[in-house]
This record gives C-alpha cells, structure tokens and sequence, in this order.
C-alpha cells in the first residue's frame, strides 16, 4: 500500500493537546483529512462509518483503550486492513510485544518529534 | 508457701479417706475448709496479679493508639491537606494546558502566517517569541505547586507509616488489599490492559536490550523500551 497524502487519516487520543499536536504534525507531512476521536470507542463508531487510509492511536484512554480499539479493528473485516500505529506513553516491553501481536503496524513512544512520526508512517507505507 | 498448703491438703485428704467408713469428725471437716480456702487464696492472689498485668498492658496500648491515632490527624489530612494537593494538581492541569495552547496558537499562527512580506513576517516571528517565552514561565509556578503537593505526600507517608509500624503491622497481607471494589476494578483494568504509564528516566531498556530480546540472547533490562528498541521490532 503507497502513501497517499489524500487519505484520511483517524488521530485517537484522550487529551485535546494531544490531538493538535499530531494534527499539526500531520497537516506538516502533508495529510489534509484529519479527524480525531477521544477513545477507542468513539473511534471504532467513526471507522465504521468512514474508511481510514490511517489511525493513530493513544494506548490508555477511557472506557476503550487503544489496544482494544487495535484488537476490536483486527477482528472485524471490513477494517482489518486498515494501517495502525500506536502513539504512547507506555513503554514497557510486554506492551509493544502485546500491541505486536495484536496486529498493530508500528509502535510510537511519547514524547516523540515530527520526524520520528513520519519515518514510522513511511515505514508502514513501505516508503 | 502454697506447696506447704497442698501438702497439708493431701495429707488431710488421705486421713479422710482412711476413716471413709467412719464418722468424719466436724473439726475435720472445718480444717479441710481452712485449707482449701488458703490454698484457692493463693490461686486466686496470682490469678489477680495476671489480670491486672494484662489488663495495664491493655490500657497502656489503648493510650498509645489515642496518641498514634492523634498524631495521625486523619481529619487534618482529610479536610485540609488532600484537598489542597487535589487543587494544586488542578492548577498544574490547568497552567499547563494554557501554556501548551498559547505556545501552539503562535506557532499556528507563524506556519499559517504569509512570509513574503518579509519585514511584516518578522516582526510577528518576534511577537509570537515573546508570547511563547511568557507562556513558559508556567514551569516555574508549576514546580512550585508540584513542590507542595510532594510535600504533602511525603507528610502523609510519615504519619501513616508510623501508624503502621505502631499497629505493628508493617506491611504484607495489607499490601494486596483494596479499599473499595472500585478500587479493585481500577487495579484490574490497569492489569489486564497493561495500563503502566509513563515510565521514569532510566527504567527503558535501550535498542540493544530489545535486539537482545528478540535475538534470543539476554536482555538487559526487560522492563520497558525506547524508541530506538521499539524500532527494532518492526524492522
């Protein structure tokens, strides 16, 4: 799957701040259609109604974390697909085999800088 | 003493029992009250001296508690100091977030700002400078305000640590225990979802020790991971 700058791209996180950065971030890259979501709930509802070139995902969020989110995505067929990465603050190593196994395309530790969001989005665009 | 008493029972006894089928005589009967009275007496005077013992070592570890209890302040901690350091959490959450929109609104408005007009780019770069430079000074009043709430905690770590150590009970069982089912719920969500957090500088593993986890050899810290490891993974 190549990079399209016109995908849209899912931004998942609890706290505001959060989304504007990697809104920001993303707007850099290029990416134009942004959306965003506070839980994994909220985003499984979005996802099943728009199709998602992307998500980028916080990990501890309430009710649904992203790790169900990224579970609950791999299960259902129609968006199992779709690319995954997982944007934070946990860092322990059975949360990035755990996230692994799961399905999730890449792994991203908070804080991070723009370069390092772009290498992993290239990464799992193949680029 | 009391040997002395039981002897003279015994020996009494035995008489009785040899004139089993005789007429027991009243004086003996008035001795043998004697005796047993005296002996009980004496059961009774250190059955008395126990008690008391025991019931003093009550009373002292009954003062002891009111003064652990007092020392304790749980009132003071419950009114006062918890929900100060509750307000100056408030108060971090809060000027930290103002300060992180202030910064991200300037640097919104430079990308989106128009720099072909060079001068007129360059005096708003200046402007939103100074705005981002007052902005950070939250980190000032914010350390200060972490200060106190560290303080606080420190102040009710002593106190019911004392108090444990008083209850003698130092740790253990109490340890596993939860205060309410709410509680317990949060600490299994926490585990199931394997909710850490952040960790502290210095606990990751760097990219090596994830190479090494994955490469089969021994890792160095298998605790949590950087970046870099991370990026090991998916390679």
């Amino acid at each position: 799957m190549a990079l399209d700058l016109s995908m849209p791209v899912l931004v998942v996180d609890d706290y505001n701040t959060m989304i504007r950065i990697i809104r920001n971030l993303l707007k850099q890259i290029g990416f134009q259609d942004i959306d965003d979501a506070s839980d994994g709930s909220a985003a499984l509802g979005k996802m099943r109604e728009k199709r998602y070139g992307l998500v980028i995902s916080d990990w501890n969020m309430e009710p649904m974390t992203g790790y169900e989110l990224l579970k609950e995505v791999r299960a259902d067929p129609g968006l199992s697909k779709t690319p995954f990465i997982m944007v934070t603050a946990e860092s322990k190593t059975e949360n990035v085999i755990a996230a692994k196994k799961a399905g999730v395309n890449n792994y991203i530790v908070k804080p991070f800088n723009a370069q390092t969001l772009q290498s992993k989005i290239q990464a799992v665009f193949g680029e | 003493m009391a040997r002395v008493k039981t002897q003279q029972l015994e020996s009494l006894i035995e008489c009785l029992n040899q004139k089993r089928h005789e007429d027991v005589s009243f004086a003996d009967v008035v001795s043998l009250a004697e005796i047993t009275a005296q002996s009980m007496q004496v059961f009774f005077e250190t059955m008395d001296t126990a008690i008391y013992r025991e019931m003093r070592e009550i009373a002292e570890y009954i003062e002891r508690m009111r003064g652990e209890i007092g020392a304790l302040q749980a009132d003071e901690i419950k009114k006062n100091r918890i929900p100060m350091a509750g307000q100056e959490l408030g108060a971090i959450v809060k000027a930290t977030e103002g300060a992180t929109n202030t910064i991200m609104e300037c640097a919104e408005e430079l990308m989106a700002a128009d720099a072909s007009d060079v001068k007129a780019y360059q005096a708003l770069v200046q402007d939103k400078m100074v705005v981002i430079f007052e902005a950070c000074s939250f980190q000032d009043i914010t350390g200060q305000r972490i200060a106190k709430v560290i303080e606080t905690l420190q102040n009710i770590e002593t106190r019911v640590s004392r108090f444990a150590r008083a209850l003698g009970n130092s740790s253990g069982a109490a340890g596993a225990a939860f205060a309410t089912e709410q509680e317990r719920a949060r600490a299994e969500r926490q585990q199931r979802l394997m909710l850490h957090g952040p960790q502290l500088d210095g606990q990751a593993i760097d990219q090596n020790a994830v190479d090494d986890l994955f490469g089969g050899s021994k890792p160095a810290r298998p605790e949590c991971s950087t970046q870099s490891s991370i990026d090991k993974l998916f390679k």
